[in-house]
């Protein structure tokens, strides 16, 4: 299944699943990652880690190991 | 707290997501104001203030850090919500008013219905409507009280639009309060009873001793003796001091009858926030004022619910592949140029002017021991305080502007990918740049980091950055190694010995890393970099300068009386017991005399003998017991090195070439009777290597051991930073004895 990691640069999609058992999950989800919200790749760090997604309106920054559990 | 009355004065407590436009209101309502307070035992600081006068409504508000959830991820966090719950000094909020971002209304409601969850008083305060309006929406606010059970009103922080509403609804919550219990759960009730019982012997205990010290022990065993009775568990009297009191949030939760499932359970927050897109969807009209129908909410969710383009277009320039390094770059430059170069003429100025006071005060009092405290103990002591404050003002002026513009979390998020590598954070890097004029500070900063682990590192390491105490003594041993026909070599050799602390700390910090990491498995990690990129906006410089202001008091507070106290231990023993000696008078000017009599003075003194005692350790050094003194002496502060140094070597000068005649003597001082130079390129530069790694700093230690809950960090960084330093040190001066150069 594809991840939020796997988004090109100015990609969007749709949030299908959030996996739960992941630690940071339940912050992603605080932040407003839920399924059914539309997020874009807006940019990455310089070394293509972490990311910055759209979400809800906001920027936010996190880690591809942290993207990996936002399933699309 | 001083007008304490049988009827409590009613606390607004005011919460809501960072940048939700919290500061503004609070500012607003409290006319800018207020006083800054801690949550007792911890650092975690609060604005309090009473409601101005024309709102004709008795109440103080309390301004809390900002939060999006009632779940903390940090130990800032875990305060923040343990405060919402119950603050020690004032106890439970009467009325919460929850600060929403209209433009990001469907993450800020996830606080607002957590907290109605967690049966709190609220009252939802709508913020920065203008930028919704340019979208063509508006809240409404009828639609959302009545979806939500709640007071809401429509604010504008700065015209002040609405606030007349917000005060009739916060005076009718509070006169409802008082009717109706709002819980008819018996047992939640006698939770309240009991809670309003504290309040009583709380405020009974304030009464008696007029002061606030006692009362957090007091009142978390009190609170664990509830929790006990209640949940028949045993507690450990953790307070929130500790930060790792996962429980006692618990333990708040359960006296507020909230099921904390509720709150954490990650399917139950996606079921909140379905509800709150369900109410977005309800309470979102278009200007003109017709009820949204299904294609214009569409509408919204799609086109107009877009990151702001601007910081899009700026963040595709300051986040490139190579451009957005080169800016970081620069910026990082500007601000440690700006650090050192704007605040030395101030510095000088500070040193001249408690210099002149102190000459002035021994010259007034004459010879005496109470002179000499004065003037070289409390004064000098009082300058050695203040001799910092321009590089932290001015950092905290310009980590304050970058963080308030926006910058601040893209440096972090910059920097995470290579300090994530050596077992730190992005979030480790306002803590480093803080670290760069005091560790203080720095090491209150790192506790936004969640991890641990991370946070611990990041303040393990925090010693190792270049403070302002080690300019002035750099300043000294540079000057003496630095040919007079070519002063560049000194601001390469400066330079050098900043990017060397950058890099020692990465070293020092990937090597404990990979220790540590030694049989740990990749999935115990549960380090994290989950940070929202404000838009870009302009900086508001009122509020960076409150902010500065009030990280420059805390300073003051926190460092000021151990830099002082040491300053006057130090005092002592430099001065006694050969309080009064007996030297040649014959052609001496008084100034020469009083030189001349300190010397004498420190040379059978208290610190000399410790200076002796420590000499044989000092040898392979290349040193003798002169500078061992010195060195015990800058346990106070570093730069105190200089002065003591100046004592110890009998300078005699006015205070402007006060360094000149500092690197004369040094010059001339030799070892004992055996004619060998003490100083020399070889000892300075074993110096100060000494002094890249030594952690001479009493105030650091403390604050290390307060946010770390103990003395195992503490107690690590003093030996490992005393023996790196030693052996460094030795290496360094016979490494170059072998090279030949002396």
């Amino acid at each position: 299944m594809k991840t939020a990691s796997d988004l090109k640069l100015g990609e969007n999609a749709i949030i299908v699943d959030i996996d739960t058992n992941h630690p940071s999950s339940r912050r992603l989800i605080e932040y407003g990652f839920t399924p059914g919200q539309r997020i874009e790749l807006v940019n990455k760090s310089i070394f293509n880690d972490p990311i910055a997604l759209s979400v809800r309106g906001s920027l936010v920054a996190i880690r591809r190991k942290e993207a990996n559990c936002i399933k699309i | 707290m001083e007008e304490i009355t049988e009827k409590k004065t009613p606390l607004i407590s005011l919460v809501g997501a960072p940048n939700s436009g919290k500061t503004t209101l609070f500012n607003y309502l409290s006319g800018k104001n207020y006083k800054t307070v801690n949550y007792p035992g911890s650092t975690v600081e609060y604005s309090f203030a009473p409601l101005l006068e024309k709102f004709n409504l008795t109440g103080n508000i309390l301004d809390t850090p900002g939060i999006i959830s009632l779940n903390p991820a940090s130990p800032d966090e875990k305060v923040a919500i343990s405060s919402l719950y119950y603050h020690p000094d004032y106890g439970s909020p009467d009325v919460v008013l929850v600060s929403v971002d209209s433009s990001q209304l469907s993450r800020h409601l996830l606080l607002v219905q957590q907290m109605l969850r967690a049966h709190f008083n609220i009252i939802v305060v709508l913020t920065m409507g203008d930028i919704l309006e340019r979208k063509g929406f508006q809240v409404s606010e009828d639609a959302l009280s009545k979806r939500l059970k709640c007071g809401v009103v429509r604010i504008n922080g700065k015209t002040g639009a609405g606030v007349p509403r917000l005060m009739e609804l916060i005076e009718l919550s509070l006169s409802s309060k008082k009717t109706e219990s709002k819980f008819n759960d018996p047992e939640f009730d006698l939770h309240h009873k009991l809670h309003e019982e504290f309040h009583h012997q709380h405020e009974r205990h304030h009464r008696r001793n007029g002061d606030s010290s006692n009362h957090r022990r007091r009142h978390f065993s009190l609170l664990h003796l509830l929790s006990f009775f209640f949940a028949k568990r045993k507690c450990h009297d953790e307070g929130a001091h500790n930060h790792g009191n996962h429980r006692s949030i618990n333990d708040l939760e359960k006296l507020h009858g909230v099921d904390p499932e509720l709150l954490r359970n990650s399917h139950k927050l996606i079921h909140i926030f379905h509800e709150i897109e369900k109410i977005e969807s309800e309470v979102l009209v278009r200007i003109d004022g017709a009820e949204s129908s299904d294609k214009q909410k569409s509408n919204f969710n799609a086109a107009n619910n877009q990151p702001d383009s601007f910081t899009i277009k700026i963040d595709s320039i300051l986040l490139h592949k190579y451009w957005g390094l080169l800016f970081f770059v620069l910026i990082m430059a500007a601000t440690f140029t700006s650090i050192l170069w704007l605040a030395s003429p101030i510095m000088d100025l500070i040193n001249i002017a408690f210099s002149s006071l102190s000459q002035y005060v021994s010259q007034t009092l004459g010879d005496g021991w109470l002179s000499d405290l004065l003037a070289n103990g409390l004064i000098d002591g009082v300058g050695s305080v203040l001799v910092f404050l321009p590089q932290i003002i001015i950092l905290f002026l310009i980590l304050g502007l970058l963080e308030d513009s926006g910058y601040l979390a893209r440096g972090a998020m910059l920097v995470d990918r290579p300090l994530s590598k050596i077992g730190l954070n992005g979030k480790s890097f306002v803590p480093m740049l803080s670290g760069f004029a005091c560790a203080i500070p720095a090491t209150l900063a790192a506790r936004t980091i969640s991890n641990k682990r991370e946070r611990f590192l990041t303040i393990f390491i925090l010693p190792l950055m270049t403070c302002s105490a080690r300019l002035p003594v750099y300043a000294l041993l540079i000057a003496f190694v630095t040919p007079q026909n070519k002063p560049w070599i000194g601001g390469l050799l400066l330079a050098t010995i900043y990017v060397f602390g950058i890099l020692n700390s990465c070293l020092i910090s990937g090597i404990i890393n990979k220790f540590l990491n030694r049989g740990r498995k990749e999935v115990e990690d549960d380090s994290s970099f989950i940070l929202e990129l404000p838009t870009y906006k302009r900086p508001v410089f009122s509020i960076v300068a409150t902010d500065t202001y009030n990280n420059a008091k805390q300073y003051i507070k926190r460092a000021g009386p151990i830099i002082l106290t040491l300053s006057l231990v130090i005092w002592l023993i430099t001065y006694f017991p050969n309080s009064n000696p007996k030297v040649d008078e014959t052609n001496k000017t008084r100034n020469e005399l009083v030189q001349l009599k300190n010397s004498e003075r420190l040379e059978n003194s208290y610190s000399a003998y410790l200076g002796k005692f420590i000499e044989p350790v000092m040898r392979p050094l290349g040193l003798d017991w002169r500078v061992g003194t010195a060195l015990v002496s800058t346990f106070a502060a570093r730069e105190v090195f200089v002065s003591s140094l100046a004592v110890i070597f009998k300078v005699t000068s006015t205070e402007d070439k006060l360094q000149n005649s500092i690197l004369k003597q040094m010059r001339e001082a030799t070892i004992g009777n055996t004619g060998q130079k003490l100083f020399t390129t070889a000892t300075i530069a074993g110096l100060i290597v000494f002094f890249i790694f030594a952690l001479q700093c009493i105030s650091t230690i403390a604050i290390s051991k307060k946010e770390t809950g103990g003395w195992r960090i503490p107690s690590l960084q003093i030996a490992f930073y005393t023996i790196t330093a030693y052996l460094f040190s030795f290496l360094t001066v016979n490494g170059l004895r072998a090279l030949g150069i002396q």
